[in-house]
């Protein structure tokens, strides 16, 4: 058979040659793909334990679905103000601690701060009845009085994220002598008019916010989830053909893992909570009216006279810069700062470039107003 | 590998989706966002939330029927948890504060049990 398929010289027919060619670029394909395969199954493997929130801390205060935590401190000598971190109450908090390295809370240790957490716990059938005024009122102020008497230091310094930055700028408006210093918030909406997709389902006068909550009390992850990635649908079928890109960079792919995981890991909302967010705050936009009231007392911002950072990401698409950016004007410090960086919602807080340029401004921000 | 991804028609074809993704986002969000659509959105989410009411109980029954648990069983045992969690939570808190009484850091890392950090840091000079 060889014969037959070489010329009279002994050389290879062009056909043949052409067909050893793609049998070479055949086999170095699969090679390629199994190399891959070989490289990503120890980062995949690390899907089932992908060592979120590493960091050391301990438990200080719970109550109903809030937990104070205090993160042990890295150095020996430390800022006297202590920092509270707020989490939303719609997402898990290890966000904040994703891993060595890629790590908020092991940042701001590094840089000798006293790092407390207010984290959040998926609510029960009895907490359905939390609205925003108990998360404010109750479960923040509780808090930061804990706090306070644990380190034993009058002042603190709040970095609230997202919806905790609301929580910590509700807190400051309506509680001015519980020992807020400074206040930092992280991509906080605070105008409903900015949150174009939202906002329309909330007006639609078909959206029955009492018939979902009387049907779920609380409101599943996975609404809310829903919710989240219908401002952006193809985000994660993109990252999935990124992280196939990728597969042979680990570094990458466990960072996409890790995003990934946390992205999924959305918390349920207590219902009252939801009413409250869907009528007062997104269809009636309330708060940048200055008529929200919680436990009848008028919430304007303008109380806010402590030293007020606000940091804002130019593609976040789930807080856009337009819902966030009229929360500068409506505080009454004098003492204010805005920074607005290139990046999304997750990557203020998480992502690798904010360690080299978010966090440091933040750092010189808040050293000097923590002694 | 970066020359090899460049002729990796499927590299090729996954990176363009991947930069197209926003635009293809945005324009589907507009049409999901569309006043009308929101509207009827908004309806079938109610008709969504009666028919899961409906499937629940009749699935609930169903499945109770031949011995496996329903969504809402899986849902209770999820609380009965979360008050476990609870009571754990209370317990911890109860150590951190007793801990603080004394004096102490976790009994679990010895280098804690000492004195808390002093509190006089001053910010490095900005040169």
């Amino acid at each position: 058979m060889a014969t037959a398929n070489t010329d009279r010289a002994g050389q290879m027919p062009h056909a043949q040659m052409a067909q050893a060619d793609i049998d070479n670029r055949l086999r170095q394909i699969i090679d390629r793909a199994l190399s891959r395969g070989a490289l990503g199954v120890p980062a995949l493997a690390l899907d089932l334990d992908l060592g979120v929130g590493q960091t050391p801390k301990e438990l200080v205060h719970a109550r109903d679905t809030a937990r104070l935590y205090r993160y042990l401190p890295k150095l020996d000598e430390i800022y006297r103000v202590p920092v509270l971190l707020v989490m939303s109450p719609v997402a898990k908090g290890y966000i904040l601690d994703l891993a060595p390295g890629q790590s908020f809370v092991e940042y701001l240790l590094e840089c000798g701060y006293d790092v407390y957490l207010l984290d959040w716990v998926a609510p029960r059938r009895e907490h359905a009845g939390l609205g925003l005024a108990d998360y404010v009122c109750d479960m923040t102020a509780g808090a930061v009085e804990q706090l306070r008497s644990d380190c034993g230091e009058a002042d603190v310094s709040m970095i609230g994220y997202c919806m905790g930055g609301l929580l910590a700028c509700l807190h400051a408006c309506l509680k001015p002598n519980s020992g807020v210093k400074n206040l930092v918030c992280f991509t906080t909406p605070v105008n409903s008019e900015g949150m174009t997709l939202h906002k329309r389902w909330a007006d639609s006068k078909a959206f029955d916010i009492d018939l979902l909550v009387k049907e779920f009390g609380n409101i599943p992850s996975e609404i809310v989830n829903a919710s989240m990635q219908a401002l952006r649908p193809f985000q994660r079928a993109a990252a999935s053909l990124q992280l196939l890109n990728n597969v042979v960079d680990d570094d990458f792919v466990k960072a996409t893992l890790r995003f990934d995981r946390w992205g999924a890991d959305q918390l349920p909302i207590p219902g009252e909570l939801m009413r409250d967010m869907t009528r007062d705050i997104l269809r009636e936009n309330l708060l940048a009216r200055g008529e929200l009231r919680l436990r009848s007392r008028r919430v304007d911002l303008k109380r806010i006279r402590v030293p007020f950072l606000h940091v804002a990401a130019e593609f976040d698409h789930i807080v856009p810069a337009a819902a966030s950016r009229d929360l500068i004007d409506m505080v009454g410090s004098k003492d204010k700062q805005e920074i607005v960086i290139k990046g999304g919602h997750v990557s203020l807080v998480a992502g690798a470039s904010a360690r080299k340029r978010l966090w440091p401004q933040l750092d010189r921000w808040l050293a000097q107003r923590s002694l | 590998m970066d020359d090899e991804n460049s002729l990796n028609a499927l590299h090729m074809w996954r990176e363009w989706l991947v930069k197209s993704e926003k635009g293809w986002s945005d324009a589907l969000t507009e049409i999901i966002g569309d006043r009308a659509l929101s509207k009827d959105m908004g309806r079938w989410a109610q008709e969504g939330l009666h028919t899961h009411r409906m499937l629940s109980e009749s699935l609930g029954q169903m499945l109770a029927n031949v011995n496996l648990p329903s969504r809402q069983d899986v849902l209770d045992v999820g609380e009965r948890l979360g008050r476990v969690e609870e009571a754990l939570a209370a317990v911890q808190v109860e150590l951190h504060g007793l801990r603080a009484h004394l004096g102490v850091g976790p009994a679990a890392t010895a280098a804690l049990a000492q004195p808390r950090p002093r509190r006089t840091r001053r910010p490095p000079k900005q040169n």
